[in-house]
């Protein structure tokens, strides 16, 4: 794992290197006793100086901002100081000149590869007065000017976590590997367990691999090529092990394991190859565990280390994407909630009759289902919103899309959706029955992510795991058409196949001929909602949907209007959630966010934005203003609405919130177009 | 399975193998022609429909390729339960695949329809030279069970067409008016194999 060096490195300041042509931080951790506290408190000096020590953040207490912990003079401001993402740290208050770069961090391009503990470029939180009726202390509010000495129990033995500083960049690969000692030793004798790598080419025709190992190079690097369409499926990087330089250098890695330390799951690489490294991870989680506590996350120089433990199953996100604790504890979840949906929460019992089963062949062939779940985390706001997303459609057509899917739900299906890739053109459930934004993010992931649905009809035993984590369901999957329209009928019969095929007929005859296709398709073509048809002023409001939706094939507005500016006032993105229905609408990239890196930034930006505003120490808030380099982010959050905006850095905030509000007022005009009504909502 | 008006029948056709065998390769073929180099692993199990004329019969085949997987092991009877005929399918090229053909055929003559057909098909004959499996090892285990063996392969289309007229020959419904020609076509499938193993 490429730990940076930053502890190992007292003075950071580091040029940004390249990061290819930097092997020589790669660093170890090769040493697993932890075994004495009081030992570790020796190493406290570390915290003085500028580099960031390695932080076990433990809790004890579910409430962690509440956490007693005993004898020490200061846990609680310790606790806010190595886990707050407040927006208040990011307010441009003074970094406290002792471990600065424990606080989580704003940093502007959210690339960097070093912990720069210098102050940031500008980054101003701004309060808005005029926009809310509130004011709020999202912003402003300043930090605490001295972190104090940390708590001898949050380093449990830091000083063991030796993390070996290689020089030598040729030796880096082999050194790395003899710095493991014991822990070298540790992965031999799991190589010797018989767990022999499957070889991939033992199937003439590679089948049940899908292109693997078709793309190369780091990931996270964005290419022109990494639109949602185009992602490439299932590269898994099977050559790779933790002891590959590349393997290392990967941003952001997710592991499931078991209880017992075998690998289930890892993004990268082969998972029998990181026998060693999962039995790692388990190590670091039950040596917390024998203390009767339960570790939440360790911070390593700018990489955070996130653990979920879930009973027999364990999952970690080892990430320097410089995400909150908050959004990547989200995003294991998903990925837990993934693994429920293609197994349920019974796989429990095989861990019960036999606490070193192996589960990996249980989930053969699902690597695309979780890389598409992955890729979704820098994609999908669904994955950070807790809501889904509707085709924008005429008022009629989905009220007829509606009507037949009432009628099959009527007659035994259990939840009727007709979706066009992740969106939502009508869903329907049974009596009280309801589904969950999660399920349905993890549903329509599994449909789109698995190619063999595409190939005929299928049946297949799913399970949603908001809905009933320990029970299958079935699932009748159809596509209806080749731009990736399907029709999922979920039925709690494992023998109602002819039933649902039967439905699936009838609703595609209606939906032929009532048009519903074609307008999906058209919708689908048009695309969502574009800033630039916000109305400018609030007597030109549109009752009626952009033209791009309209029925009519007029040359789209934005054709007209130069493709630099955006939307009124420099809006360049939003995304508007409403609270009541579960679901939002996000506009569509344009112009000056055209790029996937930007996109991602943007995304990444919005991601930190929703974690401070529902932030559970400090929030919830109601605005924020954030202007940064990239852009000017603003954040409203009502009862009825949460309303997330991206503007040139240059907008001015008086006319930024102006547009805001007609945001919002185009948005609940357009409402009958852009959100389904009538759906049960989710009782959470 | 009814028999209607002109002699046809509608019969149900189950698929099962190790995962990475070739059933979905297979099926795909048969029902449209078609091979992908890259055939992404079957969710569950998909539903194909495919209509034969054999003589004067018309078989209406209504085939559930499964999946391979064993989260989907335990699902396998909900496909097989009632069903006229099975391909039991593996790949050549894997003696474990074999191995797991021979657990489904002993799982299917325990469980299943007694008066099924049975056919072992030994895929990707096309991969002579990654052979791991011998034509006369599976043709022996076929002959002691009751099977009809023939080595395919969806990648170049042998046998694939074949196997499917041969299960419809072979189906009871089918047989009266095919009886007298049906004891000459059952030898061909075993020729044909041969033919197809040694062109190696």
């Amino acid at each position: 794992m490429d730990f940076d060096g930053v502890f190992a490195d007292p003075n950071p300041q580091l040029p940004d290197p390249p990061p290819d042509a930097d092997p020589s931080q790669v660093d170890q951790i090769s040493s697993l006793t932890l075994e004495d506290a009081g030992d570790a408190a020796s190493d406290e000096p570390t915290a003085g100086n500028e580099s960031p020590p390695t932080n076990f953040h433990s809790e004890r207490n579910p409430d962690f901002g509440n956490t007693n912990r005993d004898a020490d003079p200061s846990p609680a401001e310790q606790m806010s100081s190595l886990t707050s993402e407040n927006p208040g740290d990011a307010a441009g208050c003074e970094r406290p000149a002792g471990n600065g770069s424990l606080h989580a961090n704003f940093y502007v391009g959210s690339n960097s590869h070093h912990p720069d503990p210098k102050p940031e470029a500008p980054s101003r939180v701004e309060q808005i007065s005029s926009l809310t009726l509130d004011s709020s202390d999202a912003a402003g509010a300043k930090r605490s000017a001295s972190n104090g000495p940390l708590p001898s129990d949050f380093y449990l033995a830091a000083d063991e976590i030796e993390i070996v500083e290689e020089v030598s960049p040729v030796a880096g690969d082999t050194a790395g590997i003899s710095a493991l000692g014991g822990h070298g030793a540790w992965r031999e004798g799991s190589e010797l367990d018989g767990e022999a790598p499957p070889s991939p080419s033992s199937s003439g025709y590679a089948g049940e691999r899908g292109s693997s190992g078709a793309s190369s190079g780091i990931e996270e690097v964005d290419g022109p090529g990494t639109l949602p369409d185009d992602w490439s499926r299932g590269k898994r990087h099977f050559d790779e092990d933790d002891g590959s330089l590349s393997w290392r250098k990967r941003k952001k890695h997710y592991f499931i394991l078991s209880h017992s330390g075998k690998p289930i799951f890892s993004r990268y690489g082969d998972e029998h190859r990181l026998a060693g490294f999962s039995a790692t991870l388990q190590a670091i989680i039950s040596f917390v565990e024998s203390s009767g506590d339960h570790i939440k996350y360790i911070r390593a120089g700018n990489h955070q280390v996130v653990f979920l433990v879930k009973g027999p199953i364990y999952l970690v996100c080892i990430s320097c994407t410089e995400e909150s604790y908050d959004t990547l504890k989200r995003q294991v979840e998903l990925i837990y909630g993934q693994m429920l949906l293609i197994l349920t929460k019974s796989v429990n019992r095989c861990f019960e009759r036999n606490p070193k089963f192996d589960m990996t062949p249980l989930l053969k062939g699902t690597d695309a289902v979780f890389s598409s779940l992955i890729h979704a985390f820098s994609w999908n706001p669904a994955t950070f919103l807790h809501a889904y997303t509707c085709l924008p459609l005429t008022y009629a057509t989905r009220q007829a899309a509606g009507a037949i899917l009432q009628d099959v739900a009527d007659s035994g299906v259990l939840f009727a959706l007709l979706m066009c890739k992740h969106k939502v053109v009508s869903l329907v459930g049974a009596q009280k029955a309801s589904l969950h934004p999660d399920d349905m993010l993890l549903l329509s992931n599994f449909i789109m992510a698995s190619e063999s649905f595409r190939t005929s009809e299928s049946f297949s035993p799913i399970c949603l795991p908001r809905y009933n984590p320990m029970v299958f369901l079935y699932a009748y999957v159809h596509f209806l058409d080749v731009m990736d329209t399907y029709l999922v009928l979920l039925s709690t019969a494992s023998d109602s196949f002819y039933h649902l095929k039967d439905c699936r007929i009838r609703i595609e005859n209606v939906l032929v001929k009532s048009n519903v296709l074609s307008e999906v398709q058209r919708s689908m073509l048009d695309g969502g909602l574009h800033v630039e048809d916000v109305p400018l002023d609030s007597s030109r409001r549109s009752r009626s949907l952009p033209p791009q939706l309209a029925a009519d094939n007029t040359i789209p507005e934005f054709s007209l209007s130069p493709a630099i500016t955006g939307g009124p006032s420099g809006l360049w993105h939003f995304i508007y959630r409403s609270i009541n229905l579960d679901q939002y609408v996000s506009s569509e990239f344009s112009s000056p966010i055209s790029n996937p890196s930007q996109r991602k930034r943007l995304f990444r930006a919005y991601q930190r934005l929703y974690a401070s505003m529902h932030d559970k120490g400090t929030g919830p808030h109601k605005t924020q203003f954030r202007r940064d380099e990239d852009f000017v982010l603003l954040c409203w959050i009502t009862q009825d609405f949460e309303l997330y905006a991206a503007f040139d850095p240059l907008a001015e905030k008086a006319q930024a919130i102006k547009t805001c509000n007609r945001v919002c007022q185009w948005v609940r005009d357009l409402e009958n177009e852009i959100f389904l009504f009538g759906a049960s909502p989710f009782s959470w | 399975m009814a028999t209607t008006g002109n002699n046809s029948v509608n019969a149900k056709l189950v698929l099962l193998g190790d995962m990475g065998a070739g059933k979905s390769s297979l099926v795909i073929r048969f029902v449209r022609g078609q091979f992908l180099e890259f055939q992404e692993s079957t969710i569950g199990a998909a539903f194909f429909a495919q209509t034969l004329a054999v003589g004067d019969t018309t078989v209406k085949f209504e085939i559930w390729d499964t999946a391979g997987q064993e989260r989907y092991h335990s699902l396998a009877p909900m496909y097989y339960r009632g069903a006229a005929a099975a391909i039991v399918v593996f790949d050549i090229t894997s003696s474990e695949s074999f191995e797991k053909a021979k657990k489904w055929v002993q799982e299917l003559q325990k469980q299943g329809n007694p008066n099924m057909v049975t056919a072992l098909a030994g895929n990707k004959c096309d991969l002579e030279d990654k052979r791991k499996v011998e034509v006369e090892e599976a043709r022996t285990y076929a002959e002691e069970n009751g099977l009809f063996f023939l080595e395919t392969s969806a990648k170049t289309a042998i046998n694939v067409n074949d196997i499917f007229y041969e299960i419809a020959r072979r189906l009871p419904q089918a047989q009266p008016a095919q009886q007298p020609a049906g004891v000459v076509l059952t030898n061909t499938p075993a020729q044909r194999s041969q033919s197809s193993s040694c062109c190696s």
